[in-house]
């Protein structure tokens, strides 16, 4: 198969997987294709809105678009980790000896739905650290691999903060992206309501198995990408962090931490995606700048200064990408240097 | 895989126009500094001769030469090229990309399509010139110089001034010397300086003649010596108590609250301007008399008259008429108070009521007045008193052991008493009557004069205060229903 054909295919690929889910999802393409974007780079989606917006239902499409096991965990206050995971519990056979026998946990799925996850404590929340991070989790002393691919799609409510828990900052690296779900357009919502009160029912067709999605993961890895393309990520990435000494002052003055190397990795990882599904053989400056924002905005910490200004993260990290233009100087008229 | 021969020869194409462009910008930069260097050739052409006429255009003409140079020999880097043509012909770093990837180590198979799809690309690309030419701004102004040379060429050799410095060398030929007749003034300022210098005494040296004090002769630096018959001679000047005293008086220059107000009228007393208010009040008046300033002026007259004067009570009754919406009532009493304060002002004035002087003097005044009972006899704070009388325990002729008690109780009608008796019961109480004038009064009077007070504090403590916004209206309606009742 030629690398010309290959490409083809995943531009393929993706298309009808977004066009399935649009099938359902009215609007929201941006959302659709980032999430179909963190699952090809491998990485993990939280999807933040308010209720009603169509999360979860665009999650549960999604899996239905998939040849893949879909499990949802609805989260919550009592919720434990071995209500994720699963347990050892005591069985006995057929000659009355007992013994232990792991239960598995609905985290056992290729997509998992970890719906209104900031509702769980920090303890449950951390249950998923291991799986989203080594796609395998250890109960009783055994590491128990998760099936490939592994993808976890969490979604958290940015209103009702009462009895909710923040999800830590370590749990939030894990994501590749962070998604917010805005509000429909008129015409948007229009479409929702005629899609949705009537009789209709839409069939959403499996268009892509799981072997596929791990060998269209394997064709993301060998996408070139040039050095001032990856100076220009990498210099983002260290922007985000007020003690650099490039930082630009909105860095230096509104926040307390700023993005991990998980962040450029996250950056170039979705950047390749983003190329591919655009027919694209190379990463460009461009696909940075486009997904700078989803693969950031949860890694960037305000300090007190920014929350109390009510600082929006998007915007500062669109300064924060125009400061490393500047630093690449990228933008510079090349025969004045 | 597809050689990247058209992505070369597209990278060489765009390093040639950089570099023509390059030698534009540093020519004009060039021959900006040679046009300068030129101006300043042509301004010397009365000196130089017809040799200025050739030289400016030369360094004109060099400094662009050198200039471009410069440009076409700066080095290119051909990846930086390569960003430039991605961006002029919106390839999206694939030129870049394949440049820097077709000879990598590490190059994937993706690579070859890579390198294969920006040749094809490059290949359809349309020649067109991608560099824009940039200006400097010496290339904006280089008209100025070529202008002021071309002036300078056309006209008049400039003459440069040929006047000489004067001439400071000592001259060789011996000056007629003449002789004074007449004695100069300046004379005494133009004789030789001596040879030893005055010696100027410091304060160490005089210190130290004066605490040594035995010598008999004065020393070098001993100013004292000059008063040495005088009186002023057995005195150090101090100047450090002088400097403290000067500190002194400059802290008290800094404590203005301490100092006189020099601007105030000392000759008008409290009552005047009391009487000055009155009038204006009642001047412009009648019947839209203001009852705010009439308030005003009728507390400051009840408090004039608590400080000592017997008009407190006129004062007091008018105000409350003033407040049962009365104001004829609040006049004829404001009008009575002020005849109370005139009576007592002239009565001032006459030295009746003026106290001081010796004690028998003020115990015989004390005497005369209570005699005559005149109108200076205002209560018991205005009356004066013999050695030895009055109202103080254990003095005079008061058989109280404790001296009489002061009539202030029920001197005023607002003066309240309070009448009760013990109730029994499981707990101790009392219960209390208030007798007098104020205790038939309704408590509004006293509730009207402070809600007004406590409404401002509310507006100042919203305002002043971190009040949540949506509480100020709550605050407000609160307020406002204490003053409907």
């Amino acid at each position: 198969m030629s690398q010309d054909a290959r490409v083809e295919a995943f531009v393929t690929a993706f298309e009808a997987l977004r066009a399935e889910v649009e099938k359902v999802i009215v609007g929201h393409r941006e959302i659709i294709t980032h999430v179909l974007t963190s699952m090809f780079a491998g990485g993990h989606v939280l999807l933040e809105g308010v209720p009603g917006l169509g999360k979860t239902l665009l999650i549960k499409t999604l899996a239905e678009g998939l040849e893949l096991s879909f499990s949802r965990i609805q989260f919550t206050p009592d919720l434990m980790p071995a209500d994720i995971i699963g347990t050892n519990i005591i069985v006995e056979d057929a000659d009355g000896r007992k013994h232990f026998q792991f239960q598995q946990g609905p985290i056992f799925a290729h997509i998992l739905l970890s719906d209104e996850i900031n509702r769980a404590t920090p303890k449950t929340q951390s249950a998923l650290l291991e799986g989203m991070q080594e796609g395998a989790v250890t109960v009783g002393g055994a590491s128990r691999p998760l099936p490939a691919p592994f993808f976890v799609l969490a979604t958290q409510n940015p209103i009702e903060m009462e009895g909710t828990y923040p999800l830590p900052e370590a749990q939030l690296d894990r994501f590749l992206f962070k998604l917010r779900v805005r509000y429909p357009a008129l015409d948007e919502l229009n479409a929702i309501i005629d899609r949705t009160t009537r009789s209709r029912h839409v069939t959403v067709s499996r268009v892509m198995s799981g072997s596929t999605v791990l060998s269209l993961r394997e064709l993301i890895r060998e996408v070139p990408i040039a050095t001032h393309v990856r100076d220009l990520a990498s210099t983002i990435v260290m922007a985000t962090h007020p003690s650099w000494a490039g930082s630009p002052e909105p860095t230096r003055r509104f926040v307390r931490y700023g993005a991990s190397p998980r962040g450029a990795q996250a950056l170039v990882l979705g950047a390749k995606v983003r190329a591919l599904a655009e027919g694209r053989y190379n990463v460009s400056v461009e696909d940075i700048k486009a997904l700078a924002a989803p693969a950031l905005r949860h890694r960037v910490i305000l300090n007190f200064e920014g929350e109390a200004e009510g600082v929006d993260t998007d915007t500062l990290i669109g300064q924060i990408v125009e400061a490393a233009e500047a630093v690449t100087a990228s933008g510079k008229e090349v025969f004045l240097r | 895989m597809a050689h990247p021969q058209a992505i070369e020869v597209l990278v060489r194409r765009v390093a040639r126009e950089v570099r023509v462009r390059r030698a534009e910008h540093w020519g004009l930069r060039g021959a900006f500094w040679g046009g300068l260097a030129a101006v300043v050739v042509l301004s010397f052409k009365a000196g130089l001769g017809t040799t200025a006429l050739v030289v400016a255009p030369a360094l004109v003409a060099l400094g662009m030469v050198a200039g471009a140079t410069y440009g076409l020999t700066k080095r290119v880097d051909p990846h930086d090229i390569a960003r430039l043509a991605d961006r002029a012909f919106d390839l999206a770093d694939r030129v870049a990309t394949a440049l820097e990837w077709a000879d990598h180590p590490d190059r994937t198979p993706l690579v070859d399509a890579l390198v294969a799809d920006t040749v094809e690309r490059v290949s359809a690309l349309e020649s067109r010139q991608i560099v824009r030419r940039a200006i400097p701004v010496e290339g904006r102004w280089l008209g100025v110089p070529l202008l002021a040379g071309l002036v300078l060429a056309l006209a008049p050799a400039i003459r440069l001034p040929m006047g000489a410095l004067v001439d400071f060398t000592p001259s060789t030929e011996t000056e007629p010397h003449e002789e004074r007749t007449t004695t100069d003034p300046m004379e005494e300022r133009s004789r030789p300086l001596s040879a030893t210098p005055l010696k100027r005494p410091s304060f160490e040296e005089r210190d130290f003649a004066q605490r040594s004090g035995t010598g008999s002769g004065a020393t070098a630096g001993d100013l004292s010596a000059i008063f040495k018959d005088t009186a002023l001679s057995s005195q150090r000047p101090d100047f450090n108590s002088f400097l403290k005293k000067g500190d002194e008086r400059l802290k008290l220059l800094e404590q203005v609250d301490r100092l006189p107000d020099l601007q105030s009228d000392f000759t008008s007393s409290q009552y005047k301007m009391v009487f000055k208010k009155s009038k204006s009040l009642l001047s412009g008046l009648s019947p839209d008399i203001s009852p705010q300033k009439l308030r005003e002026l009728l507390d400051e007259m009840e408090r004039l008259g608590r400080k000592g004067g017997n008009w407190s009570g006129d004062a007091s009754e008018g105000m409350e008429a003033l407040e049962g919406g009365q104001t004829d009532r609040a006049l004829e009493a404001m009008q009575r108070a002020l005849d109370k304060m005139r009576a007592m002002e002239e009565s001032q004035r006459s030295g009746k009521g003026l106290r001081g002087g010796r004690e028998s003097e003020r115990g015989a005044r004390g005497r005369d007045r209570a005699r005559g009972g005149g109108e200076g006899s205002n209560g018991p704070e205005d009356q004066d008193f013999g050695e030895g009388e009055g109202f103080l325990p254990g003095k005079g002729r008061s058989t109280m052991p404790k001296g009489d008690p002061t009539a202030r109780l029920r001197a005023s009608p607002f003066d309240v008493g309070v009448e009760g008796e013990s109730r029994r019961g499981r707990k101790e109480g009392y219960d209390t009557n208030l007798t007098g004038r104020a205790g038939q009064m309704p408590s509004r009077l006293m509730y009207l004069g402070v809600i007004g007070q406590y409404r401002k504090m509310m507006e100042d403590a919203i305002t002043r205060e971190q009040v949540p916004r949506d509480y100020h209206d709550q605050v407000r309606n609160y307020f406002q229903a204490l003053d409907e009742r």
